[in-house]
This record gives structure tokens, sequence and C-alpha cells, in this order.
């Protein structure tokens, strides 16, 4: 145990000097200090579209929350079409040109998403709709 | 009428099933995406060129002849994994290469495509990944075949492999 | 030698099962059923425990604890290593079917003996499915040689105490459905089913299932949030769903078996949920296992094994399916009853149970569809869940507030509104007391905190009220209901977080706490080192409230880095604090959480769990008085 913890630490010691803020960056995640703009709405857009915004390379996860570096370059990418002046809807349509719909976390309203949009609707419609004839049905007894 | 509704389930059930089948058995990589980029003109960009003394100017690249791009680094360890393959396309096929370099020390560079062997006839430096951005690459190395329109006709991510070294080629060869 | 003896015990438990399968087939043979339940869960007894011996004494001529361990991991995640794995994970998974098994042999006497044979055998052909699915896709007792000197490791994202729980208490919930299923079908394939008492012997296996399924979610829940280190609990990953989907369905069915009791009404619905509710735990782990999906949490990426569970649910879920197709007539009745009334409550809630669950399916597996028909793909996430979702659910959850308050059969409604009035008032003096204290008022939040109040008083009310006869683990459990939801409303509404790039000895404000960056320190743990972040923590008098130590990680073995966020709860917030990197001369990335009543979630979670334990123990009650 105690050779362990030895070779342990110097494993740590040389990854400390090498490079530490390399390695450790892979660690960091979600948005970093440097990033965030200065004016508070631009920002507070700037979190809202991230959190739409799938990062490809992990599963699930929105950029706002993973570390990847890729999901750092498009926060990043964001904040700057932002501040250029660029609305929502054009940051959206940039990303989905290059990484398609994928890329959206909510997915568009389109052909092949109808059903995916439209059946909760039908679900909760159906479900009312039993529940109103089981209702309408309770004077038999 | 309500006695025939009760065999939907089942009905749906194996329905839902046969789909997960289908998906189970062709061949298909769950993380690999399709490009949206396909048939598309290859993005405009300006950078740094790695081994020569002017700019890359993309415009000046693409069109003449049918092109592999190919995203690499050399931290990256699967790049060196396919780098074999890609010489294959530039020596033995005589294809012309274009090589991306990712988020990469130039020296650093210069130094590996010394050692390992240089299949690119010219590299792009992409030092902050905004061109990567530009053709959707979302993981390093991805090759794409551009042809001699400069419209981009394949996409793969990951290393090269013997399997897509062969499906490149066979690409190619239709779009020549 | 061990390794071979618990292969040779996973073999002998396949023969047991066998055995139990022909021998239950033909009735009355009570001696041999015992000899077969029993030798059964002995021998997936044995051979688990093998397996965990393996991997504790870490012999790596096992292919399993070669891939999964390694000797300078802590003895805990050694044990919970068994389970953190594909293969190891099976062999809990068959024997918690075996433990399930014997409670339903338990059940065995003369009047029903037909009956639970019936049971047996289908909860048999369960059990030999899963066991041929390790030993041919799976075998956890595979050898390696030659013998490796140590193992590759542990990913030590999982090195979590929660994690070491969690599998073991989704897996009770998913298999508990497996004994639901089994007597669902024995119903419904026997002749006189309707005469046997099916749903009071189905009942404790769903209360045990559901009860251990919603703690074992919260479990994952509470990893996701100290251990991935950004404040959220819960992403609608797929393997969430799947375990979320059963739990809908397990909700659903156990308020419809209490109207099967006290109405003799909705008995062919029942049979079908606990049908689904197995087949959709079956077809989770499908997801989960075969590499279709690909998910943070996926176990291994295998079509072999995709397909061997794919024939097994296609076999299983076709068989149970037509058989309720065709059998289930008999268990249709006219009872209508209107929805003004205690029963009509449980149908509605019943129904939006399953719009969610059908929702969050859709949600799933679509990306699969489009993948399948189209040359496109998409994702569905959080935004999707969040506005399809929770529409439906806020209908429910006011509809559960009042249910437990009306009578069955025809509700008085001059009465209804001084039954409920002692509680809207409870409730609007609560909602005022939060909102003075948080002083936050978006639409979502006003929402969230009166149905969580609304949930919380009505069952204060009934509580208080003497002489009802209503179950107490029911009202405990719904009050777990109401505080979760109060949790999930705070924390996710009213979060506050600061990201800034911190130096030895800043300070920064959060609320009304101030908070001092004192030193970072290099420290050495049993498998890992780490940078460990000092932070002071004062309230705004200067008294200091706790020191806060996030680290960084590094596991060697597996070359891998992980956060470990430092936490300190009260029941009003947590101050979340996660070191991200940096060094000395610029400082560190440091990120602040104040996340309000977090703590209310599990506490919630931990209500819930205990309501449930209630009524299994009551409902285990009445199961003996029958016998």
């Amino acid at each position: 145990m105690i050779i362990n913890k030895i070779i342990l630490i110097k494993i740590f010691l040389i990854i400390t000097v090498i490079c530490l803020t390399q390695f450790f960056s892979n660690n960091s995640n979600t948005v970093e200090p440097d990033e965030i703009l200065q004016d508070q709405k631009q920002e507070l857009r700037a979190r809202n579209i991230s959190k739409n915004i799938r990062c490809m390379v992990c599963q699930n996860q929105s950029i706002d929350e993973s570390n990847a570096p890729l999901a750092k370059d498009l926060r990043i990418l964001i904040r700057n079409k932002i501040k250029k002046g660029n609305k929502d809807k054009e940051i959206y349509e940039f990303l989905t040109n290059r990484y398609g719909d994928f890329i959206l976390l909510k997915p568009p309203f389109k052909l092949s998403t109808l059903a995916l949009w439209l059946l909760p609707l039908t679900f909760f419609a159906v479900g009312v709709f039993i529940i109103l004839f089981h209702n309408k049905k309770s004077k038999k007894i | 009428m309500k006695k025939q509704l009760l065999i939907l389930p089942s009905v749906f059930f194996l329905l839902i099933l046969s789909i997960f089948f289908y998906l189970l058995t062709i061949d298909r990589n769950p993380s690999e995406l399709p490009s949206t980029l396909l048939n598309k003109n290859v993005p405009k960009f300006e950078t740094e060129s790695l081994l020569k003394n002017e700019k890359f100017i993309s415009s000046q690249e693409f069109g003449n002849e049918t092109t592999l791009v190919n995203f690499f680094a050399t931290w990256c360890k699967p790049c060196r994994d396919e780098h074999a393959y890609i010489q294959r396309f530039s020596n033995e096929k005589g294809i012309k290469v274009i090589g991306i370099n990712y988020k990469d020390n130039p020296k650093k560079t210069i130094q590996w495509l010394k050692k390992l062997g240089n299949p690119y006839s010219n590299v792009a430096v992409d030092k902050n990944g905004r061109i990567a951005i530009d053709w959707g690459v979302y993981g390093i190395p991805e090759t794409f075949i551009v042809n001699s329109k400069g419209v981009i006709k394949y996409r793969h991510v990951g290393p090269v492999t013997k399997k897509i070294y062969r499906k490149i080629n066979l690409i190619i060869g239709e779009n020549k | 030698m061990v390794p071979f003896l618990g292969n040779f015990f996973l073999w002998l438990s396949l023969f047991f099962v066998i055995f139990q399968f022909f021998i239950s087939r033909k009735n009355n043979k009570l001696k041999f059923i015992t000899i077969a339940v029993n030798g059964l869960l002995i021998s997936s007894f044995v051979s688990f425990f093998l397996l965990m011996y393996v991997h504790i004494v870490s012999d790596f001529s096992v292919l399993n604890v070669f891939q999964n361990s390694h000797t300078t991991k802590p003895l805990l995640y050694k044990i919970s290593g068994v389970w953190g794995n594909h293969e190891g994970s099976m062999l809990l998974w068959i024997l918690v079917l075996t433990i399930f098994n014997y409670f339903i042999f338990k059940l065995y006497n003369k009047k029903n003996s037909t009956f639970v044979s019936k049971a047996l055998e289908t909860q048999a052909f369960v059990t030999t499915g899963f066991i041929l699915f390790t030993i041919l896709t799976s075998n956890p007792f595979e050898r390696i040689i030659p013998t490796p000197e140590n193992g590759l490791g542990f990913n030590p994202i999982l090195q979590d105490p929660a994690l070491v729980i969690h599998p073991p208490l989704l897996y009770i919930g998913y298999v508990g459905f497996s004994a639901a299923f089994s007597i669902s079908i024995a119903t419904l394939s026997l002749e006189n089913g309707e005469k046997i008492p099916w749903h009071i012997y189905m009942k404790p296996f769903v209360l045990v299932a559901w009860t251990f399924l919603s703690i074992g979610i919260a479990l994952g829940a509470v990893w996701a949030y100290y251990e991935l280190g950004w404040g959220g609990w819960w992403f609608w990953d797929p393997v969430e769903n799947a375990s979320f989907m059963p739990w809908l369905l397990g909700t659903a069915l156990l308020h419809s078996l209490i109207i099967v009791e006290k109405r003799k009404s909705l008995q062919a619905w029942v049979l079908l949920l606990s049908i689904l509710a197995f087949l959709l735990s079956v077809v989770g782990t499908f997801l989960v296992r075969s590499g279709i999906l690909t998910s943070v949490h996926t176990f291994a990426l295998d079509p072999s094994r995709g397909i061997y569970i794919l024939a097994f649910t296609a076999l299983l879920g076709g068989y149970s399916l037509i058989l309720f197709g065709t059998k289930s007539k008999k268990y249709f009745d006219n009872n209508y009853f209107t929805f003004f009334s205690k029963e009509g409550s449980i149908l509605i809630n019943n129904i939006l149970m399953v719009v969610v669950c059908s929702t969050v399916f859709l949600g799933t597996i679509y990306p699969l569809l489009v993948e399948a028909f189209t040359n496109n793909k998409i994702s569905v996430g959080e935004p999707y869940y969040n506005s399809t979702v929770i529409p439906i659910i806020i209908p429910a959850i006011l509809v559960m507030g009042i249910g437990p308050i009306l009578s069955w059969g025809k509700e008085d409604k001059s009465k209804t509104f001084k039954k409920i009035f002692p509680s809207i008032l409870l409730t609007s003096i609560m909602t005022l007391f939060i909102f003075l204290i948080y002083q936050s008022y978006s639409a979502v939040g006003i929402a969230g905190v009166i149905l969580s109040f609304w949930i919380i008083s009505n069952n204060l009310v009934i509580l208080f009220k003497k002489n009802t006869n209503l179950s107490s683990g029911m009202i405990v459990a719904h009050l777990g209901i109401g505080l979760l939801i109060l949790g999930i409303t705070g924390s996710s509404i009213w979060q506050e977080e600061k990201i800034i790039r911190m130096k030895i000895d800043s300070e920064i404000k959060i609320k009304k706490n101030n908070i001092i960056f004192k030193k970072i320190d290099e420290i050495v743990g049993p498998n890992y080192v780490a940078l460990q972040g000092n932070f002071w923590v004062y309230d705004k008098k200067k008294n200091i409230i706790t020191k806060l130590k996030p680290e960084n990680r590094f596991y060697p073995i597996t070359n891998n880095f992980t956060t470990e966020a430092s936490i300190h709860t009260n029941l009003f917030r947590d101050l979340y604090i996660v070191l991200g990197e940096g060094n000395l001369n610029d400082g560190w990335v440091v990120r602040i959480y104040y996340n309000p009543l977090v703590i209310w979630i599990w506490i919630g979670a931990l209500v819930i769990f205990l309501g449930g334990i209630i009524s299994i123990t009551s409902n285990l009650k009445k199961l003996k008085s029958l016998a």
C-alpha cells in the first residue's frame, strides 16, 4: 500500500509540474468565468441558447453543462454572435446548418417530428376522452 | 368492437420491437452522425498554412480535383493510428490530401509530419477550432471527400481503418 | 477453483429453474416444487457470492474481475464492483428473480395450488431466459489466460456510496414486477382465475417493486447531484427514463389495485398494466445493454446481447399480450363511476400516469424511429420533456391532492368544500411564507410551490383527523411526494450560480454568504490523488458556517479525472462548490451554486420509501389473514 501511494504521489507530481492546467482543464465543467459576457441580458440569452444545444460528444447533455472542449468552443461562438448582434434564430440556424437537427435538444417541429410533438397531445386527448366516457356511464349505478 | 381492440397492445409491442430489431441488425454506429454538409460546397475560409509561407485560401485549394480533407492533431492518438492509411491515399493512389491541423502546436506538428511522413499537399492551421465548426466536425480525426467541383461527397468520423480505406477509394472512384 | 465453482452453481441454477418449469406444469407435486424453488434460490445465492468473493480477493484469472477491478480499489467498491458491470449485474438480476420466485412459492396453499403453480411456471420461464442469457452471452466467470498481474481498474465516476446500493434497489424494483407479471399470466391462463384473490397476491409484490424503484431512482439522482458536479440531478437520459417509465406504470398499477380491491372494477386494466410494467423493465434493460442508444451510463456495446434480449422480450411480450387479448374478456365489467369520487380521482391519475409514461417512451425511442426511417438524426432532450411532461403532470398533482379526501362511490359536493377548506387555507399560508423567504415570483415557481403545499396540507389534514380508515402508508407516501415537489421546484427555479476565477484569500458573496478561498492542498486518497480547495463560508454576521473542500481527483490507474463537489446542506438551501482548472498565479475557476430546498428532494424520497414500507407491512398482514 505504501509503495502504491508513493508511486501515486510521483505520478501526481509529474502531472502537476508538466501539464496540470492542460489536464485539469479536461475536468472543468460548464461555463467558465472568462466566457461570461458583461451585459447581463446578453449573457442570459447565451445561457438559454446553450441549454438547448446538445454537446455533440456527450450524450443528452447540453453545452451549458458540458466540459467537452467543443462545447466550450460553441459557447464562446454563441456569445461572439450575440455580441455581434445576431438574433437567437440566426444562431440556431447557424448551428443546425453545420451540425444538423441533432444539435438541438428540443427537436424542431417538422414533418419527421410531427408524431413526436403531436402524439403526447393525442395521448392526453384520449385520456380525457376515457375519463369523460367513464363519467357519463356512471349514472348506471 | 371492443374485443378486437384487445389485440392492439400486442400489435404495437411487436411493431416497436421489430424496429429495434431492424436497427440492431443493420450496420450502424450509434454515435456517428450524418453530415448536413453532404452535397454542399465546402465552407470558405482563410487561414495560415503550416507548410507554405502564404495564406491558405480554401477557394484556391478545392474545386480543381477530387480532394481528401483530413482533420488531425498530434495530440490525438487515433490520428496517429490512421496516418498510414492517409499516406497510402497520397502515395499509392495519388489523391490530393489536404490536412487541417486542429488546435495544435505548429512546431510539434511539423516534427510529427517529419517523423511519420507527410501525406498532405497543404495543411491549414485551425488554431481555435473555428474552421472545424464550419465543417460540422465534432471529434477528430474526421475525413471528408470533396469532388472536383468543390462539393462534399462523403464524411467519416473517427480513424480511417482498412474497411473505411476501401470505402473511401470506392467513393472516390465513383466521383471521378 | 472458486470461479469454476461459481460457474458450476450458475449452471446448477439453470438446472433447477428448468426443473421448476416442468414440475410446476404438473399440479400437486409440492415436494418437487419445494426442492426446485429452494435449490434455485440457494444455487443462485452461492454463485452470486462466489462472484463477490473473487472480486474481493482480486482473482484476476476471471475476466470480469480483470476488466473491472484493481488491487488498490477500496473494499466497499470491490463489493459493489460485482454489479457495477454488465455480467455481474446480470447475476444480481438472477438472484433477485429467484428471491421473488421464492416468495411467490410462499403463497402456496391447498386452495390456490393450481394458481401458484402456474405463476411459478411463468416465473421459472422468465428466470430461465435470463440465466441462459447470462451463460450464453455474458458469463461473469469467464477466465482469462494467462492471469494478468493487476486489473484494468474501475470507472472512478462510479465510485460513490450512492451507486453502491443504487443498482440492487433498482433491480428489486424491476424484478419485483416480474412477480406481478407471473401472477397476471397465471390469472389470465386459468379457467377459474376470477375466483382466486389474485389482486391480493399481487399487491405486496407491486408495493415492494414500486417502493424500491422509487428509492433506487432517488439514489441515482443523489449520485448525479454529488458526483457530476453541475448542481443538477436529472437529465432525462435514456437510462434514467428506463427506470422512470416502469415507475410511472407501477404507480398507476398500485392505485388501480386499490379500485380492484374496493370496487371490483378495472381488473383487466390491472392485468394489462402488470404485464406492461415488467415488459417495460425488460425493454429498458434492453435499451441500455444493447448499445442501440448511446448513453452516459451505457454498460456494454454488444449487438448479440441485444438480439438475445430482444428475442426473449418478443417471446415474453408476444405471449403475454396475446394471452391478454384473448383471455381478458371476463375481467371487463360495467362498474363505471363518477370522476368526482375517490375511485374517479384514482382513475384520472392512472390515466395521466400512463399518458406521461407514453410520452417519455415516445421521447426515448423517437430518435431511433427517425434514424430508422429517414437519414437524419435528432436529439430529444430536457427541453422536450419539460414542455410535454410537466403540463400533463400538473393536473395529476392537483387531483392527487384532493383524491384521498373524497369518498368512495359518490362524493357529496356540498361537503367537499368544507373538507378542503382547511387545506386551501394552509396552502395559502405556507405559500406566502415561502415567498417571503425566497422573494422570487416566476409562474412555474408559484405553481410548483402551491401544488406541493396543496398535497402536504391535504395529507396533514387527514393525518390530524381522527378515525379515518385511510392507509397510513398512503398518507406518508403522498406527503413524501409533496415534499419532493417542493424540493424539485425550489432547486430548479431559484437556483443561483456564480462562476468566477478566484485567487487564494479572495472573497465572493452569494446570497447572504461570504465565501473566502483560503488555500489549496494536494492530497492522496486510497486510489487517487487530488487537489483540494479550502473555502470558508461566513454568514452576514461574519460567523463561520462551514469549511467546504471541493476536490479535483485524478485516478492514475484508469487515467480519469473526477470532480468532487463540496456541499453544505441545511433545510433551506445547499451551498455547492466545484473547483475547476487554474493555477496559483491566475487563480482557480470556482463554481458556486446556491440550490434552495434540495434537501427536501431527498427527504421526500425517503418519506415515500417509508410510506411504501408501511404499506408493505400492512399488506403482508392482510395476506396472512387470508391464508
